[in-house]
């Protein structure tokens, strides 16, 4: 069963943005280089899922979201609420595709 | 901010970011369905299909569930359908509201079963089980839904024939509604049932699968060059009938990338 919605690595330095937007109870945060969803908001709608063009968010209960569950709901308490959407960056599409990199999050809120 | 001391038990301030409405009216329909309509606030405005977040004030901070808005763009009120559980945070005080009373909902509408998340086609399916009719009521009585497509198909599944209900009647009722009755001939609506007797029974996917449900409207298979679909249902529903659609040909979409097909689970609680 469906708790939560997490987002995953491929975020990190990519910020396409078009995720909080459709959030129905604003649970999207942000900091300098990623975005997470604050999991106890969440209500698992879903509608956030396709609109990431990286596919980057998942729900719960698929394997890889095991820690991702943790640093989502964590950071979501540090980092401010997203409500207004900014510019990605220019090689967003480029930084989409990239794998591993969990070392390059910047964990200070924005 | 407001205090609303309409109730004896709803004397809680109205949290910010939040509309107070006014219930005007309510239908049971069964023992687990039933439907309420309350007042638009003016500044409020949302595609069919789409859902807000609804709740009472009853609580410092009261429990919201997402409810689908049964009724079109154009309506003056707003119309949700809901089920009943006997202990639902939510639906154990909802389904005794009356007329009169608060309702509070959250300001934001959002949702993926809405016409801008599909490519143009001749035909939109719409798959429903339970009160996952309710997006499809908001679209099937929306002009919009009709200059976009020629033909809707609106399949609603449901355990028993009385669930049936709602929609039978707001089909029957479209044909004679002055500002979207001429378009009420482009809508089918096809109804089946799997734990009773009626003329058509079983799942949707069952249906699909074996043939039946297009020698019975006399449709040919759905294909990607014609056919769009949304499903509303149970996590199970969804699953499968995502899957018969995939097997079709057809590409799951979204808001910022329109396909052939929409998913949305039914909110229950």
């Amino acid at each position: 069963m469906i708790i939560s919605y997490v987002v995953t690595t491929a975020c990190i330095d990519c910020k396409y943005e078009n995720c909080f937007e459709v959030c129905p109870v604003d649970c999207f945060y942000e900091a300098a280089n990623m975005i997470v969803i604050n999991t106890e908001e969440c209500i698992d709608c879903g509608v956030c899922e396709p609109e990431c063009p990286v596919d980057v968010i998942k729900p719960d209960m698929i394997d890889v979201a095991g820690m991702w569950i943790a640093l989502n709901q964590k950071f979501a308490e540090q980092w401010l609420d997203i409500c207004q959407k900014g510019d990605p960056p220019a090689d967003v599409d480029e930084l989409g595709q990239k794998t591993d990199k969990l070392a390059l999050l910047a964990e200070a809120p924005a | 901010m407001p205090l609303d001391t309409s109730k004896g038990d709803h004397d809680y301030p109205i949290p910010a970011g939040v509309f107070a409405e006014t219930v005007t009216s309510v239908d049971h329909y069964t023992d687990r369905l039933f439907k309420f309509r309350i007042t638009r606030p003016a500044s409020f405005r949302f595609r069919s299909g789409e859902f807000v977040m609804i709740g009472l004030p009853n609580a410092e901070k009261p429990v919201f569930r997402a409810y689908s808005i049964a009724s079109p763009s154009w309506d003056e009120e707003l119309e949700f359908y809901s089920i009943k559980v006997p202990d639902g945070p939510l639906t154990e005080h909802l389904q005794k509201i009356k007329v009169g009373d608060t309702v509070l909902m959250r300001k934001k509408p959002t949702g993926t079963l809405v016409n801008d998340a599909l490519l143009p086609g001749k035909r939109l399916w719409m798959f429903s089980t339970g009160t996952g009719i309710a997006p499809f009521a908001s679209l099937f009585r929306d002009p919009e839904t009709y200059e976009k497509f020629d033909e809707v198909v609106l399949t609603q599944t449901c355990r028993e024939v009385a669930e049936l209900r709602y929609g039978q009647d707001l089909v029957a009722e479209l044909k004679d509604d002055p500002l979207v009755g001429e378009f009420a001939h482009g809508l089918r609506h096809y109804c089946t049932v799997t734990r009773e007797d009626y003329r058509f029974q079983g799942r949707i996917t069952d249906l699909m699968s074996s043939g039946k449900v297009f020698d019975d409207l006399g449709l040919p298979l759905i294909t990607p060059d014609t056919d769009r679909g949304m499903i509303c249902g149970s996590m199970d529903m969804l699953r499968d009938t995502k899957a018969m659609l995939e097997q079709f040909g057809l590409i799951e979409g979204a808001n910022n990338r329109p396909d052939t097909f929409v998913v949305e689970r039914a909110f229950v609680d």
